[in-house]
């Protein structure tokens, strides 16, 4: 039944496509990203990389006198140590605290779920000198609890603000909520049917836990610990707000020993960069560690 | 996401007192969560406030003046600003990048990816310093500038955003309905505007929410690299810094943080609610979890 | 040691849906019942009654002679199948299949006997230690399997253990489950909502239809004498026809005329494809060959009829050899034996 008309006015042929060259195909396909890229390249990657640079910089050439400066003042080492005992006290209570809420809130029911979820996302966003303001405002020498706590009778003497316990309370704050949020996904690998399971078997509910759902629960409950103590190490506003800058910092902190130089000692740029550069190696191998986590945890699932 | 069911419990007994202990915990963790809110607003009111757990007396005077100080309205509307410009650019800039990841160039996605795990390795105070020390080498004349800092907090948002948008469009099947538009003869355009944009919508606002919510409330940027500009941490960092000789300044704090937190509060509801069916994907190894499960 | 598994009367609602409407079941010893049924019916509620997994409202269920009703799930003497398999994925195949026994606190040397027994029982030496994310799906059944018998529970509660699985696997593994059943002599419940495979291994099989049991039956009764006219429908594949009574009398032209079902004026009929006898000579009701399908052993005709001005559609299966001739448009007359028709009142 088949007659070859004529190719003519009407029919549809595609038109000839001039061969590209190599250069134009490279564009269409990099093209549309190249905004974001140029982003992430000038505004991410060349600052962190020009700040490792420059931690090594000396007058001539590549040299470790900054980190030994650095590393040799007293108050930097306090620093560090404070941060880091700071990031794992802060994860840890983060981890306590979270993990069985999260887990909780992850079975209930869609609409109180969401009304949960809401506060939290709120609670987690909620840092900066807002919450610095909101703890005083709770807490302060002239704040509501403590007011209330006077009043009543109780001889009540709230910790200092920029003390350790201050702070821990403050970030705890924000860290809590964010460790539910970023562990409530995880929290859906646990099947139903494990544990449906494990009861025909006649396993008891701390049986379950301790030979199925811990075990595989356990690398996302680590994940979040690490994500809270990497957040916790970079925290500036917060601090900022309760410890004060400007010279008269209360509780020693690389971020706010980086914020300090950086707003009062001009030539100060190299060993802020020091600090800076510490503080992203310690991110960096925490983020590392996490991908690894996970990676591994998923290979049973 | 699945939710798994509460198993069935057979002993009336001991559900009966598991679900009270888990509605104590849930009493507790609430009144926890709205106990500073509570403190801000009532230092919002508060009169004379010297003795107990409540105010002598109530005023609205600390409204009043809060309103009608050009400093602080001045520093909201700037916030404001900046906020809104980083979600614009964010979206600008991410939505084309995120698509064409998915759809033509596979090998843009890892890049991204590395890109949006810096803003988690990396404090804001850390970026900050850095963009400032490149700034000063590149270019001087925008160190201190509003446009600066925009594009600061763009460049530490765009990771919320990109997995908001990501997530939408892997939901929405964009490498299908791409295919499904070129077989229907559409240009690219074509389709990112009448197939990819409508059926993404969620994830763009949430992704917006988010990076505003992002740049609204981001203090060590501001500080470090804005210098010039204003914004509502900026003025709450001085405020708090100085409330002690200037009285009523504390009050004033009060109110706009809890303007802050009334608008965390409302735009939280909008992501949450936009994002009901699914895991909003916050963190790069829980959004693998996520979609383990999912699939 | 089995137990015969006695359910009472059970009812179980959830919210505005009665799953389960008073059913009652005898279950003997050692036997395979399966319960087969559409989405809905209620055969997985019952299962679940059974393991505790579900608490019914009202009614009893013993295991053996042990009132069950009010015991928690773990301390039911029962072994389970899930239809996802559900083991634990950071335990190896041996593990799992171990873990009834280590939750139970045996001795070691007992759990390494027993589950060495299992693993040859359903044929998982080899893979004994994989992880589940490793093996295919008919290899995680039979580890679900192992796992369900390793305790010797008084009964096997299977719930959908194919429907994840592909077609072939399917049926070898079916034949795999009767024959460790078989082995064991482990009373067993099935649940499954393919009739033909509950047919296939099945001691006896239960119809449930809205969470009532609609008949009992060994598969070759269930299969010629359908109670109702539900089961009817549900077992093997029929002819359904509506024809309206006359004289007492229901028929399809000359292919066949039965009686009628007591006080209606309309019959639905029933009569299985295979029991239609089709011809060339003339003797029977004439009929149209629409058309054909080739199944391999057998060819499934078409029908168009004329019944009483209206038009009746049927299938005839015959073997494909004898349909070689019968092309779409041929002529040909039928028959159906009254034995193999059943008539039931329109409306009941």
């Amino acid at each position: 039944m088949a007659t070859t008309a004529p190719a003519e006015a009407g029919t549809i042929t595609a038109p000839a496509r001039p061969r590209r060259s190599v250069g134009q195909r490279w564009v269409a396909l990099w093209l549309p990203a190249l905004p974001l890229l140029v982003i992430i390249g000038a505004l991410l990657l060349a600052p962190a990389l020009l700040l490792i640079v420059q931690s090594f910089s000396g007058n001539s050439g590549l040299t470790l006198d900054l980190w030994a400066r650095v590393l040799g003042s007293a108050l930097n080492r306090e620093a560090i140590v404070t941060s880091v005992v700071l990031g794992v006290t802060c994860a840890t209570i983060a981890t306590i605290i979270g993990a069985p809420m999260a887990w909780l809130i992850s079975r209930m029911f869609p609409r109180s779920r969401a009304g949960w979820l809401a506060l939290l996302n709120v609670a987690a966003n909620f840092g900066g000198i807002g919450l610095a303001f909101a703890y005083i405002a709770v807490l302060g020498t002239q704040g509501m609890i403590t007011l209330g706590l006077q009043g009543a009778g109780l001889g009540f003497v709230p910790p200092r603000p920029s003390s350790f316990i201050g702070l821990t309370a403050a970030y705890s704050y924000t860290n809590v909520p964010l460790f539910v949020l970023l562990t409530i996904p995880a929290m859906g690998i646990l099947r139903a049917e494990w544990w449906e399971a494990a009861q025909t078997a006649s396993a008891t509910r701390w049986q379950f836990w301790r030979m199925i759902g811990i075990p595989v629960l356990t690398p996302f409950i680590a994940g979040g610990w690490l994500l809270i103590f990497t957040w916790s190490i970079g925290i500036y506003g917060i601090a900022y707000g309760l410890a004060g800058g400007g010279g008269a910092a209360a509780i020693a902190l690389i971020t706010l020993q980086i914020g300090n130089i950086l707003g009062t000692d001009v030539f100060g740029a190299g060993r802020a960069a020091v600090l800076a550069v510490l503080l992203m190696a310690m991110a960096t191998a925490s983020l590392v560690i996490y991908r690894r986590l996970l990676r591994r945890a998923l290979r049973w699932l | 996401m699945t939710a798994a069911a509460a198993p069935a419990i057979h002993r009336p007994r001991s559900r009966l007192n598991r679900r009270l202990a888990t509605q104590v915990f849930f009493l507790l963790a609430a009144l926890y969560f709205l106990l500073p809110l509570v403190a801000v607003l009532i230092f919002t009111f508060a009169g004379r406030w010297t003795a107990n757990i409540l105010p002598d007396s109530y005023t609205l005077d600390w409204w009043a003046q809060a309103l009608g100080n050009p400093d602080l309205v001045g520093s909201f509307w700037t916030s404001i600003v900046l906020a809104t410009g980083t979600a614009i650019l964010d979206i600008l800039f991410v939505v084309p990048a995120a698509y064409w990841a998915r759809v033509r160039n596979r090998r843009l996605r890892p890049i991204i990816e590395l890109g949006a795990a810096i803003p988690f390795c990396l404090p804001y105070i850390v970026i900050a310093f850095g963009i400032l020390q490149l700034s000063g080498i590149v270019v001087p004349a925008l160190q201190g500038t509003f446009l600066l800092l925009m594009l600061g907090h763009t460049a530490i948002a765009f990771p919320f955003v990109y997995w908001a948008v990501d997530a939408a469009m892997a939901a929405a099947g964009v490498e299908r309905l791409s295919e499904a538009g070129e077989a229907c003869g559409a240009t690219p355009i074509q389709i990112i505007r009448r197939v990819i944009l409508p059926n993404i919508t969620p994830g763009l606002v949430t992704g917006s929410i988010l990076a505003f919510a992002t740049s609204f409330g981001e203090f060590a940027m501001a500080q470090v690299v804005g210098r010039g500009v204003r914004t509502v941490p900026i003025w709450s960092a001085e405020a708090l810094r100085s409330y002690i000789s200037a009285p009523g300044t504390f009050n004033q704090l009060a109110v706009i943080t809890f303007i802050t937190f009334a608008l965390l509060f409302v735009l939280s509801v909008v992501i949450v609610y936009l994002n009901r069916s699914q895991t909003v994907r916050l963190v790069p190894g829980a959004a693998e979890v996520g979609e383990a499960e999912r699939a | 040691m089995t137990s015969g598994v006695s359910l009472q009367d059970v009812r179980k609602s959830f919210g505005n849906v009665q799953a389960l409407d008073g059913v009652s079941l005898e279950i003997e010893s050692g036997e395979l019942i399966a319960l087969l049924g559409p989405s809905g019916c209620g055969k997985t509620t019952l299962l679940r009654s059974v393991a505790g997994l579900e608490q019914p409202d009202e009614g009893r269920i013993l295991i053996g002679d042990r009132d069950v009703t009010d015991v928690p799930t773990r301390e039911r003497p029962i072994g389970m199948v899930f239809q996802s398999y559900a083991l634990f994925p950071n335990m190896t195949v041996r593990q799992n299949i171990a873990f009834p026994l280590t939750v139970r606190r045996r001795p070691a040397a007992e759990i390494k006997a027993r589950t060495d027994e299992m693993l040859e029982l359903v044929n998982l030496v080899p893979q004994a230690d994989r992880y589940p994310n490793q093996i295919s799906g008919g290899q995680a059944q039979r580890s679900a399997l192992g796992r369900a018998l390793a305790p010797a529970p008084d009964v096997l509660l299977l719930d959908e253990p194919l429907s994840a699985l592909d077609a072939l696997v399917r049926t070898r593994l079916r034949d795999e489950i009767r024959r460790v059943q078989q082995l064991v002599k482990t009373t067993a419940i099935y649940v499954t909502h393919d009739q033909s495979e509950a047919m296939a291994i099945a001691d006896r099989v239960a119809v449930l239809n809205h969470g009532r049991v609609e008949q009992i039956a060994a598969p070759p009764d269930l299969y010629e004498t359908p109670a109702t006219q539900f089961s009817a429908t549900f077992v093997g594949s029929r002819n359904a026809l509506e024809l309206p009574v006359r004289e007492g009398q229901v028929s399809l032209g000359n292919a066949f005329s039965v009686a009628a079902p007591a006080g209606a004026s309309r019959a639905m009929v029933f009569f299985r494809p295979e029991d239609v006898e089709v011809g060339s000579n003339g003797v029977g009701h004439p009929a149209t060959v629409e058309f054909k399908i080739f199944l391999g052993a057998t060819s499934r005709l078409h029908l168009v009829a004329d019944s009483d001005g209206q038009q009746a559609r049927f299938y005839a299966d015959l073997p494909s050899r004898r349909a070689v001739a019968l092309e779409p448009g041929t002529r040909v007359s039928v028959r159906v034996a009254p034995g193999d028709v059943r008539a039931f009142p329109i409306g009941g």
